[in-house]
C-alpha cells in the first residue's frame, strides 16, 4: 500500500441528494473533509481534500445517517509518494445509512496504443 | 427450587446445602414438572457497550472517461498487460461482440470465426476472449514480460479484421447462445456440486451475483477472500469448472474485495 500525501474528492450528486455532512472512512477512521465547498444536495457538486500522510489500507464515502443519497460521478484525485498523481472516476451508486463505497483503487496499470 | 434456579441462571451449586434442597423436592412431589417457565426468574442481560455499526462496503468499477475521443472514425485500441503480465487486455473503441462474450480456448474452437482464426495465427498466443470491446488474451510462454511487440501484432489483427467488414465471430457460436437462465442454473449447479465442496475445506465459498448475457460474475468469501492463492483457485480451478460445466459461458468476472478478508486460508 502506498503512502498516501493527499487526496481530492468530487461528487455529483444525482435526483436524491442529502443534507448531512459528507464523512469518509480513512483506515476505518470517521473524518469530515477538509476545504469543502458545495454541497452534497440533489443535483449539486460537493468538493473535499484532506491531507493524510500515512499509509492507506482502506477508504470508503459514507453514506447519509438517515435517508438515501443517489451519486451521479465520483472523482478522486490522489497525490501518493513515489508515484504521479492520478486520478479515479467511479460511477453512479446509492447509499444508505448502512452502506458506504470503496474509493480507495492502486495506480492504474500502464496501457499503451497499438 | 433453588436447584431449579441455578440450573436456570449459572450460579454455581453451594456444596453443603445441595443435599438437603434435592431432598425437600423429592419429598414435595414432581415439582419440577409442575413449575411453569415463565415463573422461572431469568437473568438480566449485562448492558453491551455501544459498539460501531457495521456498513457494508460496495464496490463499483471504475469509469474509463476520456480513454478514446469521441466520434473517432479510426480504429483505437489500447493494451494494458496485467501487472502480473499472464495476460493483456485490449480495449477497442468499437463493439467486438455485442451483448456477449466468448472464450476462444484453441485453435480449434476458433473455425469460422475471423478475429479468433487470425489471432491463433500469431506465434505464442494461447487463449482469447472477446467481450463485449474487449480483448483478453494469454501467451503460451509465461516467461516473457514485455508486452509491447505481441501487443501491436494483436493490435493490428483486431483492426484488420474490424476494418474488413465481415462478421468477427462464428455465426453458429452468436446463434446457439444459451439464455441467462439456463447460463444462471448451470454455473449455480456446478458451485454446488464441485466447486463450494471444493473449497469447502479451506473454509471457502463462492457465490454466483449476476449473469448478463453469457457472462457471469462471482464472489469469493470465508477463507478464499484475501487468500494469496485465490487468482490461482479461479484462473486454475473455478474458471475450469465453469467452462467444462457449461461450455457457453464467456466472460467469468470476479467482484471479491480481497482486502475485506477476514480470514483467509493462506494469508
Amino acid at each position: 500500500m502506498p503512502k498516501v500525501n493527499s487526496f481530492k474528492v468530487k461528487v455529483q450528486s444525482g435526483q436524491q441528494g442529502m443534507s448531512e455532512p459528507v464523512h469518509f472512512n480513512f483506515n476505518n477512521h470517521k473524518l469530515v473533509f477538509e476545504n469543502a465547498t458545495g454541497s452534497a444536495e440533489s443535483g449539486k457538486v460537493f468538493e473535499g481534500s484532506f491531507e493524510v500522510n500515512s499509509f492507506a489500507h482502506s477508504l470508503t464515502l459514507v453514506g447519509p445517517e438517515s435517508g438515501k443519497w443517489d451519486i451521479e460521478t465520483i472523482s478522486i484525485d490522489y497525490d501518493c509518494e513515489n508515484e504521479q498523481p492520478y486520478t479515479v472516476n467511479l460511477g453512479a451508486v446509492t447509499l444508505d445509512e448502512t452502506t458506504e463505497v470503496n474509493m480507495w483503487q492502486d495506480l492504474p496499470v500502464p496501457s499503451f496504443d497499438v | 427450587m433453588n436447584f431449579i434456579k441455578r440450573l436456570f441462571t449459572g450460579m454455581k451449586p453451594d456444596v453443603q446445602t445441595e443435599p438437603s434442597t434435592m431432598v425437600e423436592e423429592s419429598e414435595e412431589g414432581n415439582e419440577t414438572a409442575t413449575v411453569p417457565a415463565k415463573e422461572v426468574p431469568q437473568p438480566e442481560p449485562e448492558a453491551e457497550p455501544d459498539a460501531p455499526v457495521g456498513r457494508k462496503v460496495l464496490q463499483i468499477p471504475s469509469i474509463s472517461a476520456g480513454l478514446f475521443p469521441e466520434q473517432c472514425d479510426e480504429v483505437l485500441i489500447k493494451a494494458q498487460p496485467s501487472p502480473t503480465g499472464d495476460q493483456c487486455l485490449f480495449t477497442v473503441n468499437r463493439p467486438l461482440m455485442e451483448g456477449y462474450s466468448w472464450y476462444f480456448s484453441d485453435f480449434e474452437s476458433a473455425a469460422e470465426s475471423p478475429l479468433a482464426e487470425a489471432l491463433f495465427c500469431l506465434e505464442g498466443l494461447e487463449t482469447a476472449l472477446v467481450c463485449e470491446s474487449t480483448l483478453l488474451v494469454t501467451r503460451k510462454d509465461k516467461t516473457l514480460v514485455d508486452w509491447v511487440p505481441f501487443a501491436k501484432e494483436v493490435g493490428a489483427v483486431i483492426r484488420d479484421a474490424l476494418t474488413s467488414g465481415g462478421g468477427l465471430i462464428a455465426e453458429k457460436i452468436i446463434s446457439n447462445l444459451p439464455s441467462e437462465d439456463a447460463i444462471r442454473e448451470g454455473i449455480q449447479k456446478v458451485i454446488d456440486i464441485e466447486v463450494n465442496p471444493g473449497v469447502a475445506g479451506h473454509g471457502g465459498n463462492v457465490s454466483l451475483l449476476a449473469v448478463k448475457g453469457n457472462s457471469v460474475t462471482i464472489k469469493m468469501g470465508g477463507g478464499c477472500q484475501g487468500c494469496s492463492a485465490a487468482d490461482l483457485t479461479l484462473k486454475q480451478g473455478i474458471h475450469t469448472s465453469f467452462r467444462t460445466g457449461v461450455p457457453h459461458v464467456g466472460a467469468i468476472f470476479d467482484e471479491t474485495d480481497h482486502t475485506a478478508g477476514m480470514n483467509p486460508y493462506f494469508s
